[in-house]
């Protein structure tokens, strides 16, 4: 393997260290330009939607798994970015370009909110007090007449100037690219000052503020800018979708939202990416095994529900009970046994 | 016709169950440092057992129930023995969501075992009412908070005279020091894993009674939570005066709010929401809860 050592301190801190990864991304980013153009409109709706929970997931973890602050309120900001963007472009006729940033921002607002009465509370503290916020969130724009609770909203599609994403494979150039701009913009985030402060607090905040790290300003951007991600991951799911009901973003969204980026292992950006891949594909392959099963046990399709949500919670359970550091860690034990084979160390 | 005695009743008997659920909770919390987002299932679980030998087999309805309490400490005792044993000392976030995972599995089992339709449990309270000087009162909301009385006088008795109580209030107290002292500290997690799943499963054969069996039920162990925060998560009193206190506000919540409107907001089904309203302004105002003595940390 092509290898050298490194002189400087730019060629550490490079994103793509060798020849072999910047190859290797140069095979990936022309496989997602040619392999969608080959696949049908399910094959592609998975993929979209992994690209909308893999943008979502990289706020969280930049909350939970970069700055260690639990939250629970991840699919409230999903919902107030959704509606926020469907009002918008709905009632006020803004345009989408606009409206995305601006869906950002509002949840990013509301996320300050919370930010500022968590600095008081931690862990357990803090995890009850966004679920509240998040329930509470859920029963405004239940009751609300503007948002219209229950009856769901309809949202236009993603217009840009003349052109307007429509087909499930423009859905998917759109919606990949930019989940590909967020996770490099992530990657290089978490490497600046304001990522290393997170990570420092994370570890151990008392040191941190004695460091001269302040605790309080980088707590409240942590909480801003995962709501800002999420807030935008909803504003996406709501054009993609095109109908939002206030269900769809409840307890269930943040849960799944936090097993992604568990499974794929806490304050990583790569193992969001194969949680995201990993937590979404589940279900579908679910319902594939179940279809293929139907003729002979027809009694399985009236339980999917249920079946969905106990191999989900199987698979919670069993990572953290095998694997703590998720796929990630996986991916590590895998690379270093093939780097030393056959020694062992 | 809702005066303000039924509605203080009805608040009595609702805080009651709250007050068990978040006893469970905080005696889960203290003991094993685990935040238990399956508090509330292990409510549906005895339940829907109770539902199955009371209805199902017709079995005599006071077996049923002591039935149902016995499988739910079992079921408390396997959750602890196959899943928790093996994680002490893993950081919150993971116990938490192992927590979650298991509350979907056991909403899971529940569905496909009893499917999604609420059933009913034939209970000899239900539906039977009494007379005091003018006043009609519900048979199931007295014998509820007539039991949960007894068993909070039977929990205090518990932690303040026996050894295992003790024992169980050291460990809580201070795992480390009390394996010290000879206490068996894995013995002790589990008993209140199985204490938990006791008063949970209490708690949900009397919210059973006061509707229905249904998966939805679960969603009272989140409620709970708002008691034990209010509370303040570390005595037994604290527990009782928080469930009742959020039992309260939320009855009196449901009768002078809803139908109200503000501006093209209404406020329907207020009582979904007032428990993490009260969890809310507590967490912002006095943290450690009424009766909470606040954490100081060491550096």
């Amino acid at each position: 393997m092509y290898r050298k050592f490194k002189v400087s301190y730019k060629e550490d801190m490079a994103l793509l260290q060798n020849r072999w990864q910047k190859s290797w991304l140069a095979v990936l980013v022309l496989a997602l330009i040619i392999i969608p153009l080959f696949l049908g409109r399910y094959q592609l709706s998975i993929l979209n939607e992994i690209s909308i929970v893999l943008i979502g997931a990289l706020g969280l973890n930049l909350l939970i798994g970069y700055t260690g602050q639990l939250s629970l309120a991840h699919g409230a900001f999903v919902a107030i970015g959704a509606y926020a963007s469907g009002l918008l472009t709905a009632k006020l006729g803004m345009p989408f370009l606009i409206s995305l940033p601006l869906s950002g921002l509002i949840a990013a607002a509301l996320g300050l909110i919370i930010g500022i009465p968590s600095l008081r509370l931690k862990g357990l503290y803090l995890a009850l007090g966004t679920l509240a916020f998040g329930f509470i969130i859920e029963y405004i724009i239940q009751h609300w007449d503007l948002t219209q609770g229950d009856l769901g909203m309809a949202v236009k599609h993603i217009t840009i100037g003349p052109w307007t994403v429509k087909s499930q494979l423009q859905y998917f150039y759109f919606l990949t690219s930019f989940a590909c701009l967020s996770v490099l913009v992530t990657n290089n985030f978490v490497r600046s000052k304001i990522g290393r402060s997170f990570i420092a607090i994370r570890d151990r905040d008392t040191a941190a503020e004695a460091m001269g790290i302040p605790i309080a300003k980088y707590k409240i951007i942590a909480f801003s800018l995962s709501a800002f991600y999420a807030g935008m991951a909803g504003c996406l799911t709501a054009h993609y979708s095109r109908w939002i009901v206030p269900g769809s973003f409840g307890i269930s969204l943040t849960i799944s939202a936090i097993a992604v980026i568990i499974v794929g292992g806490l304050g990583t950006v790569l193992g969001t990416v194969l949680g995201a891949i990993l937590i979404t594909g589940i279900p579908h392959v679910i319902v594939y095994i179940v279809d293929m099963l139907q003729d002979s046990y027809p009694a399985l399709s009236g339980l999917m529900a249920e079946i969905k949500l106990g191999i989900f919670g199987l698979v919670i359970i069993g990572t953290l009970l095998v694997e703590p550091k998720g796929l990630v860690g996986i991916y590590q034990r895998i690379k270093v046994y093939w780097k030393t084979w056959p020694f062992k160390y | 016709m809702e005066t303000a005695v039924d509605i203080i009743f009805s608040g009595l008997s609702m805080g009651a169950i709250y007050a068990l659920v978040a006893l469970g909770f905080v005696l889960i919390f203290k003991s094993t440092g685990i935040l238990n987002f399956a508090q509330g299932e292990l409510c549906m679980i005895g339940a829907y057992i109770c539902y199955y030998f009371a209805t199902e087999l017709e079995v005599p309805y006071l077996l049923a129930i002591l039935a149902a309490i016995a499988l739910s400490c079992i079921v408390g005792a396997l959750i602890d023995l196959l899943i928790f044993r093996k994680l002490v000392g893993e950081p919150v976030h993971a116990t938490i969501l192992v927590t979650v995972g298991l509350a979907s599995i056991l909403v899971s089992l529940a569905g496909l075992l009893w499917g999604h339709d609420p059933h009913s449990i034939k209970s000899p309270f239900i539906g039977k009412t009494f007379t005091v000087s003018g006043m009609i009162f519900s048979q199931a909301l007295v014998v509820t908070i007539g039991v949960s009385i007894v068993l909070f006088f039977l929990f205090i008795l518990f932690f303040k005279r026996s050894l295992l109580g003790i024992a169980l209030m050291g460990t809580a107290e201070d795992s480390d020091t009390a394996g010290l002292m000879g206490i068996n500290v894995k013995k002790m997690r589990m008993l209140a894993w199985v204490l938990g799943a006791f008063v949970a499963s209490v708690a949900g054969i009397f919210l059973a009674e006061q509707s229905f069996v249904h998966t939805g039920m679960s969603h009272i162990g989140i409620k709970a939570m708002a008691a034990a925060i209010l509370g303040g998560m570390q005595s037994i009193g604290g527990v009782v005066v928080g469930g009742v206190l959020v039992g309260l506000i939320e009855s009196l919540a449901a009768t002078y709010l809803t139908g109200l409107a503000l501006g093209g907001f209404h406020f329907g089904d207020i009582k979904d929401v007032t428990a993490f309203v009260i969890m809310i302004l507590v967490l912002m105002i006095r943290p450690h809860g009424i009766f909470g003595i606040k954490e100081v940390k060491r550096v």
